[in-house]
């Protein structure tokens, strides 16, 4: 009984989340008949695929008790590389892709040696790659965009497969791989383990410095391809592309239930807290609030949703 | 290891090859061609170019009914876009059949912009102005629009033309180019040091007038001394540090300083009179008058170039009920714009407001916006 208690009270976070995302598209769709269509979320699907691709990994990361905020900043990176390669150095348009790829995981990876073999904390090693590879990215691009891509390349941003926004297909991809990575494998129990107590994690005999190295490198590999698709929805490479997306990834993330101090947190959470994040920008928008009003909005149901979840963790654990 | 070294190495090829890119003359422009008007003040005749923008596809019957229309600046907060704004309910209110609103995003931001005017697409309006923070992104979401029947009309910053119907010129981009540095030889001489403080590099406006700034000075005043093109983003504390980070680096050498956006101008005359340098570097640029007033009146400013925003606003929303109307059609010449009049339309697809203004402490008390 009292694992059964345990078990619901480690997922209220997400049931409470759950509902609260179904009062906001009930509330929404009185708001505007236009909001709960097929259309409008499929559309709203494809606008939060970059966003959502860099919470994934964020998730792990933050469960581990650490940050990525230079995700904004691999993004920009790759975009340009990926121009870059394609009509500076003439490669072949998937062979530039699979390069500036390469690059953005490395570029993670470079986040995960920094924090583990010189033991900087993860918000002031991230925050330092931040600036470094956005100044790549705007070196390098020399302030020129890169466009006119082949029509192929678009389908990726642009187009659908089964009447369904191709990135969201994407998405869902690694939603369910991530989702069954963290809660189904010993990967993710290490993971858990890392963010709840790092030096019990070590004792028991964790590899913790190659996990964390492996987290951030997949960080960067998903801002990498969010890269990809951004580039391709809007056919044009620019250096400040993905400037600030790293707010909105965390905001998603901790939406999401995950702790903001590691050891807890979910890939479903993520996922929810990223669906109520678009409904409420979308369908205020569509109901007649300004921009200026659906930034409030997402700030106000930020502390709500964390202050509800602290008081029912209480009730919880006594 | 290897993995490494090969990084460095695509790093390094990636750097070494960024001077191929075909620059233009001073950082900050755009690729387009640049067409330099003659030194002196002889008109350049137009050259007759056919219809390239586009019409929505399968519009409703519009004609006289009232129509719902959206107003999606770069950025929303900034005196310059709040003219803009006034000036698209001051025409929706002459014209009577229309109900406008403005919303943008906070910052000059691509991907704000673009979901919010995906919102309105799926709202179902009637048409749609922008002012783009890129030309290309934002043109697969207006290529939406149309297709869905909705009637775009840009001002300010255009997007590529087969992306909407009509774009509303405020100013030839070779004219104001002239303009801005005509007035500032005539503070700093021939041969002074110049630098520009810009919005970003990829901003269309920006990047076409420095583009044709460049060419323009090579033409007519080839010892002006270039120095350097610096980002401020339109935000107000970025652009008065990189002014006084110009001022700073470069000491004597700078003569002037051009402010390329209405939020720049301003914080380079402030940082200039910060650093006690007013009538030592001569600040020119593009601005709205209300916040120059201070520094007009001061004397650390001397001219500040624009056309009136109020009057571009005003412009796009008869441009928007004459397509609706359909008395705006693809090969017309002008088009009425209720009290500016007829409006010429230029470059196939274009609509020219006029030519800039240039305020100084003799006129600028005139002007309220």
């Amino acid at each position: 009984m009292k694992a059964l208690m345990s078990r619901l009270g480690g997922h209220l976070h997400e049931v409470v989340l759950a509902a609260l995302v179904l009062l906001a598209l009930i509330v929404l769709s009185r708001q505007s008949a236009n909001f709960l269509t097929i259309d409008n979320l499929l559309n709203q699907g494809r606008l939060i695929a970059e966003i959502g691709l860099v919470a994934l990994a964020m998730t792990f990361v933050i469960i581990t008790g650490g940050i990525d905020l230079s995700v904004g900043s691999i993004l920009g990176l790759v975009a340009v590389l990926l121009g870059a390669f394609w009509q500076n150095l003439e490669l072949p348009l998937p062979l530039a892709i699979v390069l500036a790829m390469i690059v953005g995981t490395l570029a993670g990876a470079i986040n995960g040696l920094i924090i583990t073999r010189f033991k900087v904390p993860p918000l002031i090693a991230t925050l330092a790659t931040l600036a470094l590879y956005r100044g790549l990215a705007e070196g390098i691009s020399q302030a020129r965009s890169v466009r006119g891509f082949p029509d192929w390349f678009y389908v990726l941003g642009q187009g659908d497969l089964f009447g369904v926004p191709v990135q969201l297909w994407v998405l869902l991809l690694i939603v369910l791989l991530t989702a069954a990575v963290l809660s189904l494998t010993t990967w993710g129990r290490a993971t858990y383990a890392m963010g709840a107590n790092e030096t019990g994690a070590r004792f028991s005999g964790l590899a913790v410095d190659r996990g964390k190295l492996a987290i951030y490198a997949f960080s960067g590999f998903c801002a990498s391809l969010a890269a990809v698709i951004f580039v391709s929805r809007v056919s044009t490479t620019r250096s400040d592309m993905g400037s600030g997306i790293e707010l909105d990834a965390i905001t998603a993330v901790v939406l999401g239930g995950t702790s903001i101090f590691g050891g807890r947190g979910t890939i479903i959470g993520t996922a929810l807290g990223l669906a109520l994040m678009q409904s409420l920008k979308s369908g205020l928008s569509l109901g007649g609030v300004k921009g200026d009003g659906t930034i409030v909005a997402i700030g106000v149901v930020l502390i709500l949703t964390v202050l509800i979840g602290s008081i029912f963790r209480r009730d919880g654990h006594g | 290891m290897l993995f490494r070294s090969a990084l460095v190495a695509a790093l390094a090829a990636c750097l070494t090859s960024a001077p191929a890119f075909s620059a233009s003359l001073w950082t900050g422009g755009d690729n387009q061609p640049t067409n330099p008007l003659a030194c002196d003040n002889t008109p350049m005749q137009p050259v007759a170019k056919p219809y390239d923008g586009k019409l929505p596809t399968n519009p409703p019957d519009r004609k006289g009914k009232t129509l719902k229309v959206v107003d999606v600046p770069k950025l929303v907060g900034i005196a310059y876009f709040a003219a803009t704004a006034k000036g698209i309910a001051e025409g929706a209110k002459d014209i009577g059949n229309m109900n406008s609103k403005t919303d943008g995003p906070a910052k000059a931001n691509i991907d704000d912009q673009i979901s919010l005017i995906d919102n309105y697409i799926t709202s179902g309006v009637d048409g749609i102005y922008f002012a783009a923070n890129d030309t290309v992104a934002i043109a697969p979401v207006l290529k939406k629009a149309l297709s869905k029947g909705i009637i775009v009309v840009g001002y300010d910053a255009n997007s590529t033309p087969d992306a909407r119907t009509w774009f509303v010129n405020m100013a030839e981009w070779n004219g104001v180019a002239k303009t801005l540095v005509d007035q500032m030889v005539a503070q700093v001489g021939e041969s002074g040091g110049v630098a520009l403080v810009t919005s970003t590099f990829t901003t269309p406006g920006q990047g076409r007038w420095i583009a044709e700034m460049g060419a323009y000075a090579a033409k007519c005043h080839p010892k002006l001394k270039y120095l350097e093109t610096v980002e401020a983003q339109e935000d107000n504390i970025l652009s008065f540090n990189q002014a006084n980070t110009l001022i700073n680096k470069y000491g004597p050498e700078l003569k002037g300083i051009f402010g390329m956006t209405s939020v720049a101008t301003p914080a380079a005359a402030e940082a200039v009179t910060q650093a006690k340098q007013c009538g030592k570097i001569a600040v020119v640029g593009l601005a709205t008058p209300n916040p120059m007033k201070p520094y007009v009146a001061s004397g650390c400013v001397k001219s500040v170039v624009l056309w009136n925003p109020v009057n571009l606003g005003y412009a796009a929303a008869y441009v928007m009920r004459s397509v609706a109307d359909g008395t705006l059609k693809p090969g017309d010449k002008s088009v009425k714009a209720g009290k500016l009049g007829e409006l010429k339309v230029i470059n196939g697809s274009e609509i020219l407001l006029g030519s800039p203004t240039i305020f100084t402490k003799d006129n600028i008390k005139d002007f309220d916006f």
